[in-house]
């Protein structure tokens, strides 16, 4: 929890839908995201959550509804501008690219900070390489908060998966987010590698203030971290509040009824 | 009145040509449906295929050489389908197994390769000098084309054309009812998941390789008769992919009509706009419409559209 | 032994990201670039320069061109000829135009020019992927062939179709055309080769070049996370196409003399450079050299083995070869796709440990 203005609203989704073909992803989905808080959004398998951050990022287009980020009020976003305005995430599937290290990976999340043209590039000495020095010492920063020295120089497809969702929220802290959008970022870890993530994400959010969007199938770790919590069933929003008020919802009870979790 | 016939003759003649090009087309439209493999090859195997009925049929072939007697056409024919049915199994055999989970683009740059090992060892089987192919396709003009419309149109195309419509009619059914086209589907949406449940890779694509090279041997068949057996023959696996933009790379019906638009594209382009910029459009011209295509439709006239997923 | 890092701390992050931070790797490329520079020229004599060490730096500049756009950012290219005729017929236009020209002023607007047409031809990239924009590749390799043969204006009108090098000078010094000398010649190709190799190391492992990786491994995260996919890849098909402009003119100007666009740049010459990059290693600056080295000497090797050891016509020595470059370009993608600088790799690991077995 955070003693920040809880008050100002970093991101609103006013009516989202969004449908593939005959499938419909979201239908009619409002919600709001207020500065440094933790919200989760949770619900069963195929309720639209992946597509909702999605949305968020730019990567999806929405057929209805509007999207205001930082008092900016849009019809879509892109995926540029979302990177541009301080929106970072990590991926259901583990999105980091197979052919660098843990190290280069981490570095492509400060691309957006990094602007030296192909000239200097080429050169090295010079402009560039001091731009890669300063960028590399923040990246060791995060390398360093996130514990992960030993596997610096590993190529990441050779890491165990724990370890790469990890290098997977260090490239997206690289990029000195101010909403961290988290898609099941402790999938298939074992209760060591939760709590660890569970630290990293919380310091983040108390250190930095980032403000956080969380998705997770792991009730206990929602209920300990979240401030407020959205549900999503069958891509509409059935519940919305602390976590306490939507543990006690009926309509939230019974979109779980039937389905197991940790 | 005569223009208008001459354009006739050249759009026939370019649907003509297009059916030629559909037919290389449609082993690759197999291969990629079944396997996500882009097969380079496919021009060379229809070389290859022409090459060895060539080699049943005449007397300077080895299996003269070996046997004394060459075999009728009747036998022939079956004979090199059975070589190409091996020749898919030495390939899986040999490479395809080993190279089940690497990328698209290695799996390409594999069939390259197989094409020049096929084409260095057609080269040094059969020789590389131009052969004629003459297995009783009525040669020449059709009379009653000549006759009734005043039209020029070559037998061997007519053949063609209908033979291409055999198969294709023969293909769709066996991809939409058959077992195995169910399986063939499946792989190719996804190796992994078909293995895991218990569809055999590698006699799916032993089966995949064998109907392909059959199609690439009736492709080799009405190629080698209308021009000589020759290595041009294997460029032919450059036109095919412009025909497969425009089709789609997993659509049967796709390959001809991206074959016949291409033909026809070819020829009209060639005849109208060719004496302008000094003529051989024909080079270029085809990949140039599928590029402009691609920028419009990337997957084709009947391809699936691609979801992406994050 | 001796090729413990065994205190070699790094204490900066300069020292860390250096090209060579082993310091055995460090004196060995030290070694060999000396060695290039004083030891060969004495020796090197037409049979050699021509056969072997040109056609090695040429397509080892080519290659680099390549692998960096198909290598680093993962966009499949069959236009590599088409590019290289460019270069070629710039810098032959430039000097027909210009005589007075400085001829590595030449070089590098061949190489801009041919960046230029890279980037147009690279615009589909934006649109379409993978096999698909080898279709777009192949559009520009068979049109600009087409082009260079049918339109006078760029071979001068000669009636043969061909164009021939004049001599041209660099600082007094002749370089081109048949009275060059072959340490002149080469040691003018090797100076452009290593300042190009060592721009392209500089670029590839700094910013621009990570971003070329990951448009490779996965595009969509890439732009997800702020690099914007249009810049990258036209980028990439500017730089690859500058380098391989590059290659192509001194191709031409260097290399071989006199060329026709339908022999000299063809479909099968774009072939040739990407089976340099495969067997070589994708993605590898190094692995452009060692493919390039291959697919010199390889023919050479196999033509002494076959003609002149083994009696074989030389028609049929052509057969084998084409046999075995595909075999070999099977075997490499099965048992290393990453080529031999992978290969070298991971000797370099074993000697390491030399002389323990592990």
């Amino acid at each position: 929890m955070n003693d920040r203005t809880q008050d100002q609203i970093l991101l609103e989704v006013d009516a989202i839908s969004l449908s593939f073909g005959g499938v419909h992803a979201l239908t009619d989905v409002s919600f709001d995201i207020r500065k440094g808080e933790v919200r989760s959004i949770i619900g069963p398998n195929g309720a639209g959550k992946s597509s909702m951050l999605n949305v968020i990022n730019g990567f999806y287009h929405p057929q209805q509804g509007t999207i205001t980020y930082q008092g900016q009020k849009r019809r879509q976003m892109k995926p540029h501008e979302a990177a541009r305005g301080g929106i970072a995430r990590t991926f259901q599937n583990i999105a980091l690219f197979r052919g660098m290290s843990t190290l280069d990976n981490i570095m492509t999340g400060r691309n957006t900070q990094m602007n030296k043209g192909l000239f200097w590039q080429a050169l090295h000495i010079g402009p560039a390489r001091r731009e890669e020095i300063e960028n590399r010492e923040f990246v060791e920063h995060v390398i360093d908060f996130l514990e992960i020295q030993a596997i610096r120089k590993t190529p990441v497809g050779k890491l165990p998966y724990g370890l790469q969702k990890r290098v997977e929220l260090g490239r997206a802290l690289a990029a000195e987010p101010t909403l961290l959008l988290l898609d099941e970022p402790m999938a298939g870890m074992n209760l060591e590698e939760k709590e660890d993530m569970s630290r990293f994400i919380l310091e983040t959010n108390e250190e930095f203030g980032t403000t956080i969007a969380l998705i997770e199938h792991d009730m206990g770790v929602v209920m300990d971290i979240s401030d407020r919590v959205v549900v999503l069933d069958y891509g509409r929003k059935i519940a919305d509040g602390t976590p306490e008020q939507v543990r006690a919802d009926q309509s939230v009870i019974d979109a779980y009824l039937g389905i197991s979790h940790d | 009145m005569a223009f208008d016939l001459f354009l006739l003759e050249v759009v026939i003649s370019g649907l003509m040509t297009g059916v030629m090009y559909a037919l290389v087309a449609l082993g690759f439209v197999l291969i990629f449906k079944a396997s996500g493999i882009f097969n380079f090859a496919q021009g060379v195997l229809a070389l290859f295929a022409a090459l060895a009925l060539y080699d049943f049929l005449s007397e300077d072939g080895w299996f003269f050489g070996l046997f004394g007697f060459t075999l009728p056409v009747w036998l022939a024919i079956p004979a090199t389908a059975a070589i190409m049915i091996l020749l898919a199994w030495i390939i899986e055999r040999s490479v395809l197994r080993f190279l089940v989970k690497q990328d698209q683009i290695i799996l390409f740059m594999a069939t390259i390769g197989l094409a020049f090992v096929l084409e260095g060892l057609g080269d040094l089987l059969f020789g590389s000098d131009v052969k004629p192919l003459n297995i009783g396709i009525p040669q020449g003009a059709s009379d009653w084309a000549l006759d009734t419309f005043n039209l020029y149109i070559e037998k061997l195309e007519i053949v063609a054309a209908a033979t291409a419509a055999i198969l294709v009619i023969i293909l769709a059914i066996f991809f939409q009812k058959t077992r195995i086209g169910r399986a063939l589907r499946a792989v190719a949406d996804d190796h992994q998941a078909a293995l895991s449940v218990g569809v055999s890779l590698d006699k799916i694509w032993v089966i995949v390789w064998s109907v392909s090279g059959i199609v690439a041997l009736v492709a080799g068949i009405m190629w080698g008769s209308k021009s000589g057996v020759q290595f041009s023959l294997s460029l032919i696996a450059l036109k095919a992919l412009p025909v497969l933009i425009l089709g789609g790379f997993t659509s049967v019906p796709g390959a001809i009509v991206g074959g016949l638009i291409i033909g026809v594209g070819e020829k009209v382009a060639e005849v109208y706009l060719g004496p302008f910029v000094g003529g051989a459009l024909e080079n270029w011209f085809a990949y140039m419409l599928a590029l402009a295509f691609l920028l419009f439709r990337p997957q084709g006239l009947f391809g699936e559209r691609i979801i992406e997923r994050v | 032994m001796f090729y413990r890092e065994n205190g070699q701390f790094k204490s900066s992050y300069k020292a860390d990201q250096a090209i060579f931070p082993i310091a055995q790797d460090r004196w060995f490329v030290i070694a060999v670039v000396l060695a290039a520079f004083l030891a060969v020229p004495p020796f090197i004599d037409q049979y050699w320069a021509n056969a072997v060490i040109l056609p090695f730096l040429v397509y080892a500049l080519a290659g680099l061109g390549l692998n960096i756009l198909t290598g680093y950012c993962g966009q499949v290219s069959l236009g590599t000829g088409g590019f290289m005729a460019v270069g070629a017929y710039a810098s032959f236009k430039l000097v027909s135009l210009f005589p007075e020209l400085n001829f590595l002023i030449v070089l590098l607007l061949s190489g801009f020019i041919t960046a230029g047409v890279g980037m147009i031809f690279g615009l589909p990239s934006l649109r379409i992927k993978g096999f698909y924009l080898a279709v777009a590749t192949l559009a520009a390799q068979f049109f600009l062939v087409w082009m260079f043969n049918k339109v006078g204006w760029f071979y001068d009108y000669s009636p043969t179709g061909m164009i021939t090098v004049r001599p041209v000078e660099f600082f007094g010094v002749l370089v081109t055309g048949p009275e060059a000398g072959s340490a002149a010649k080469y040691l003018f190709t090797l100076s452009i080769v290593i300042v190009m190799a060592l721009a392209a190391k500089n670029i590839v492992r700094g910013r621009i070049g990570r971003a070329w990786m990951a448009i490779r491994d996965m595009d969509i995260a890439a732009e997800l996370i702020g690099i914007k996919p249009l810049m990258a890849k036209l980028t990439a098909f500017a730089v690859s196409s500058f380098y391989i402009g590059v290659a192509g003119a001194l191709y031409f100007s260097i290399y071989l003399g006199a060329v026709e666009p339908v022999e000299a740049f063809d479909i099968n010459r774009s072939f040739y450079v990407l089976f340099i990059i495969i067997i070589g290693g994708l993605g590898s600056v190094l692995g452009s050299f060692l493919g390039a080295a291959f697919i010199v000497l390889v023919p050479i090797l196999l033509k002494n083995v076959m003609v002149g050891g083994m009696g074989m016509a030389s028609g049929t020595a052509g057969h084998v070869e084409i046999l075995l470059m595909g075999v070999l370009i099977i075997f490499f993608l099965i048992v290393e796709p990453h080529g031999l600088a992978r290969l070298w790799q991971i000797a370099k690991e074993k000697l390491r440990l030399w002389p323990f077995p592990h």
